[in-house]
């Protein structure tokens, strides 16, 4: 922590419980969503008489949470500028569709027997038409001052009646060999366990160097064998995780994709300007105005990257489901919104973290995963997945309120 | 006892996480006097005038408040009772609604009703009714985003006047007045007194306990150190009992011998972006020096905040006049731009242009220096840290780390973080609009010196101040403003309260022709 500038503060303490203790208060939201990450598990774990963890299950639920989690992870960026995007599960939707089209109708023809080509170039036309459409409205948004509420819910309306264009009503197959490992495919066991060696010596090695960097400055460094437990401690879960997921069929590829695409992001909002500048205006627009930043650049440069983010989600979408259909990504964009709300992110702007968005979206996909294991009803589904969203935020709010 | 206690706090004791901001305090406060609060930043007077008005209920902190002969028991609503048991408070930051008429505000809770609708004419001429009553020359029906912070802030107090108190307590009302509406104020006051209603003033504007108080209680660092009767403390006395030592000067005079002349503004003419037939301003003209304090002094409206958000690219549409920088002549499109060319702007309203409340102290400090700390890509954080925990050192900001979220910090720590902020960019040029507004007196030694050594080193300041003292104190010359308009630039040796005051009131014959 930073140094006291106060000589009458008292002395940080730095007992190993004191410690722990001071990290758990001052982060009481990730842990408030944790805990209530872990309640969930635990509670279908008893009632699936344990099904709920075999490894295939395990498996099956983080696939399929990584469509949504693309989609959260963007939005995050988004709501904690202010602004919101409803348009994200209809652009998925329609970069699925407009992948699944190419590869039904174009590659066989322009290039064919090239799989691998093809699939490069699905994922490039996909990722590319996100993108686009991200710097069209975020142009609007951004320099023709729309807000973005009502650009965005145009986007939806126009990327629904895009999909029907493409789609002619029709579901398009989009199976091809390549392509579909994007969201279908596994590591083998070996290549899981090298990734786990390589993520395991990463963290200490980045306990180490921001321990050396903190000296260096002249910092007081805090309780080594703290940071050595929560180093471990995330250690275990990934190796744990490989080890579990390797029980199935392997860590699965999009996965794969989804950290690496959520620890790129996680350091953008934390180590760089840009990342920077998105919470600071969302906390304080003016503020932000006169310290230099350029407001619009920053949110047009944001909605590109959700745009991004919303390309990506939909290849991976094409690749899961293997098709584009006129229904693709329906409803997606709650979905994001909704994780991003549980995982502490303020509808107020300012406030807001990647991984407590993959934590939410981590919840509501463990709810989906669950609540089918059940065999409770669709309709039932949704009545538990609204209910949860108010009352995870009432539990936050509440636990702020009596810390 | 003889004496008739309206208010006996018993030890009361308050704890944020890391802080205490309150230490066993005891305080007796007699029926119908006004009765001063004095202390450093952070000493916890807010914190306390928070537990009185219920904003921190019963069971928030610990010891007892006898009020009126019973115990203080705020629960559930309690900001509502204490309005009800006749505790009224205007707070340090203005929490008015600035989308909503000033009528709108002043009944802001407690709207007339009628037949279950609001009755908007009786609410109107009530207000009507209290504004006049104080002779408060603002309309009812205006929107408050529209007045100027002066005019926000004696609303707030009509607002706080209409509840018809026992006791009100004001944090720090004078901060944003000009000296015309705080002698209004005290006439509002001494009115008041005269009527029986007690008052609790926070100020730290010294001269003011003495103006207005019968007694004075001062708190350091959340500890009671002495209640005495006004009559018998003195300036110097009261100081050394908040900072726990003596202090020989006000201003820290430096020597220094300002350069060459590096900033010129001629003949600006500037009208309002929004209502382009508003003039802003009507022909200003001055220089800087290198290495100089230039002070602005006039009356609140007569465009000191306008021209220098004009300057800074941020306000007015420049309709004729020319602005040069080292001999160049610039145009600045915005914040960005200026910041750029070298110019900083420390700006007057820290909670609405100046901070990112829910932020960290960090990150405010950062926020406008993040290109010193990057490479390409990457903010180095601990090279961040380090430059901010630097400035928050220097100026004593008074927290327990540097993560802690601003709004967790007292008003006037708040402003020295801002102050850091913008002294952290480097600039050629830096604009202060109010820089000391809200910061204690000891405090405020520290950033005059810090001004200076800036000053010796080359960097030229432009300070707009409301307290005359101030520009008297700090500039080596003083351009003093009349509507919109430059009138003399005075030398410091040639400057007196006097004389400022005719130029800025316009009595005064000399002004320069454009
Ligand atoms: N909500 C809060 N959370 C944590 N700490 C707080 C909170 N409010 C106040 N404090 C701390 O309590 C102490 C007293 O603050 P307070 O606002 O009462 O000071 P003050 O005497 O009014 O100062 P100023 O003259 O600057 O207004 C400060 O150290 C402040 O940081
Ligand atoms: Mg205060």
């Amino acid at each position: 922590m930073a140094v006291s500038t106060n000589v009458n503060a008292p002395k940080p303490s730095t007992g190993l419980s004191a410690e722990l203790g001071k990290r758990f208060r001052s982060n009481i939201q990730t842990y408030t969503i944790i805990l209530a990450l872990i309640a969930i598990w635990i509670l279908f774990a008893v009632l699936t008489n344990g099904a709920f963890f075999t490894a295939q299950n395990v498996s099956n639920l983080f696939r399929q949470m990584t469509v949504t989690s693309f989609l959260a992870i963007g939005m995050v960026f988004v709501i904690v500028t202010g602004n919101i995007d409803l348009s994200v599960g209809k652009l998925a939707g329609f970069v699925s569709v407009v992948a699944a089209y190419f590869q039904a109708n174009v590659w066989y023809q322009m290039i064919p027997d090239q799989p691998l080509i093809a699939a490069i170039l699905s994922v490039i036309i996909g990722v590319g038409v996100g993108v686009l459409f991200g710097v069209l409205q975020g142009y609007i948004i951004a320099f023709l001052n729309v807000p973005a509420f009502i650009v965005t819910l145009g986007g939806m309306f126009v990327l629904n009646g895009l999909i029907l264009l493409v789609t002619q009503g029709k579901t398009i197959p989009a199976n091809q060999p390549y392509f579909s490992e994007i969201a279908q495919g596994y590591l083998p066991p070996i290549a899981g366990w090298i990734i786990a060696a390589i993520v395991v010596v990463f963290l200490f090695w980045n306990m180490f160097r921001s321990r050396q960097s903190r000296a260096r400055h002249g910092f007081e460094l805090s309780n080594l064998g703290l940071e050595l437990i929560v180093t471990i401690f995330f250690s275990l879960l990934v190796i744990g995780y490989v080890y579990w997921v390797n029980q199935y069929r392997g860590v699965q590829t999009p996965v794969l994709l989804l950290a690496i695409t959520a620890m790129i992001m996680a350091y953008i909002s934390n180590n760089t300007r840009f990342g920077r500048y998105a919470y600071a205006i969302g906390g304080n627009r003016e503020a932000a105005r006169l310290s230099g930043i350029n407001i619009r650049r920053s949110i047009f440069l944001i909605f590109i990257l959700m745009g991004l983010l919303s390309g990506i989600a939909g290849i991976v979408l094409a690749s899961y489901v293997g098709y584009g259909t006129t229904a693709a990504g329906q409803g997606y964009e709650l979905d994001a919104i909704a994780s991003a709300i549980l995982g502490g992110t303020s509808t107020l702007g300012g406030v807001g973290t990647v991984f407590g968005a993959l934590i939410g979206s981590l919840i509501m996909s463990s709810l989906t995963t669950g609540l089918q294991m059940l065999n409770v009803a669709p309709a039932w589904q949704y009545l538990v997945k609204g209910g949860v969203l108010v009352l995870a935020v009432y539990a936050d709010v509440y636990f702020k309120k009596n810390r | 006892m003889s004496e008739d206690i309206i208010l006996d706090i018993r030890n009361v004791t308050k704890r944020f996480p890391g802080v205490t901001a309150l230490d066993n305090v005891s305080i007796q406060i007699r029926r119908g006097e006004i009765h001063g609060l004095c202390g450093e930043n952070g000493a916890g007077k807010s914190t306390l005038m928070k537990i009185l008005s219920g904003v921190y209920p019963h069971g928030d902190y610990e010891g007892t408040i006898i009020y009126d002969g019973k115990e203080l028991n705020l629960g559930v609503g309690a900001i509502r009772q204490a309005r009800e048991e006749g505790i009224a408070i205007v707070y340090q930051e203005l929490t008015l609604v600035p989308n909503m008429t000033v009528g709108e505000n002043v009944f802001l809770g407690k709207e007339p009703v009628e037949r279950g609708a609001i009755d908007w004419n009786k609410l109107y001429a009530d207000t009507r009714d209290i504004l006049a009553k104080y002779r408060l020359e603002v309309s009812p029906q205006s929107v408050v985003k529209y007045l100027g912070v002066g005019k926000m802030q004696m609303v707030e107090i009509a607002k706080a006047l209409s509840e018809n108190a026992k006791i009100l307590i004001l944090d720090e009302p004078t901060s944003a007045l000009t000296e015309s509406e705080i002698d209004k104020l005290m006439e509002i006051l001494e009115n008041l007194r005269s009527h029986g209603v007690t008052c609790i003033y926070i100020t730290h504007k010294l001269e003011e306990f003495f103006r207005i108080t019968d007694s004075v209680t001062i708190l350091r660092d959340g500890r009671t150190v002495a209640t005495l009767p006004t009559r018998e403390l003195t300036q110097e006395k009261l100081v050394s009992y908040m900072v726990g030592r003596e202090m020989k000067e006000r201003f820290p005079r430096s020597h220094r011998k300002p350069g060459e002349v590096i900033f010129e503004v001629n003949d600006l003419h500037a009208v309002d972006p929004n209502e382009t037939n508003r003039k802003v301003l009507n022909g200003v003209t001055f220089n800087l020096r290198r290495g100089e304090i230039l002070g602005i002094a006039g009356l609140m409206g007569s465009g000191r905040t306008e021209l220098v958000t004009t300057i800074f690219g941020e306000y007015g549409k420049i309709t004729r006049g020319s602005i040069k920088l080292e001999g160049e002549e610039i145009h600045v499109s915005d914040a960005r731009d200026a910041m750029h060319k070298g110019i900083s702007l420390v700006p007057e309203d820290r909670k609405g242009q100046g901070l990112v409340l829910m932020q960290s102290i960090l990150k405010n400090i950062s926020l406008a220096n993040l290109d010193q700390f990057s490479g390409f890509m990457r903010i180095d954080g601990d090279a961040e840290l380090a430059a901010a925990t630097q400035q928050a050192r220097a100026l004593a900001v008074k927290a327990p780390n540097l993560q802690v979220r601003v709004d967790s910090l007292s008003g006037g720590n708040q402003q020295k973080v801002v102050i850091a902020k913008w002294l952290l960019t480097n600039p050629k040029i830096l604009i202060m609009d109010d820089p000391t507004r809200g910061i204690d007196v000891g405090a405020k030694y520290e950033i005059y010196k810090l001004m200076n050594d800036l000053a010796e080193r080359g960097v030229s300041i432009i300070m707009i101040s409301s307290e005359l003292e101030e520009v008297l104190g700090m500039s080596d010359r003083i351009m003093v403003m009349h509507e919109g308009r430059s009138t003399r630039t005075l030398e410091i040796a040639e400057a007196t309260q006097e004389r400022i005051m005719a130029l800025a009131t316009g009595i005064a014959d000399e002004l320069v022709a454009a």
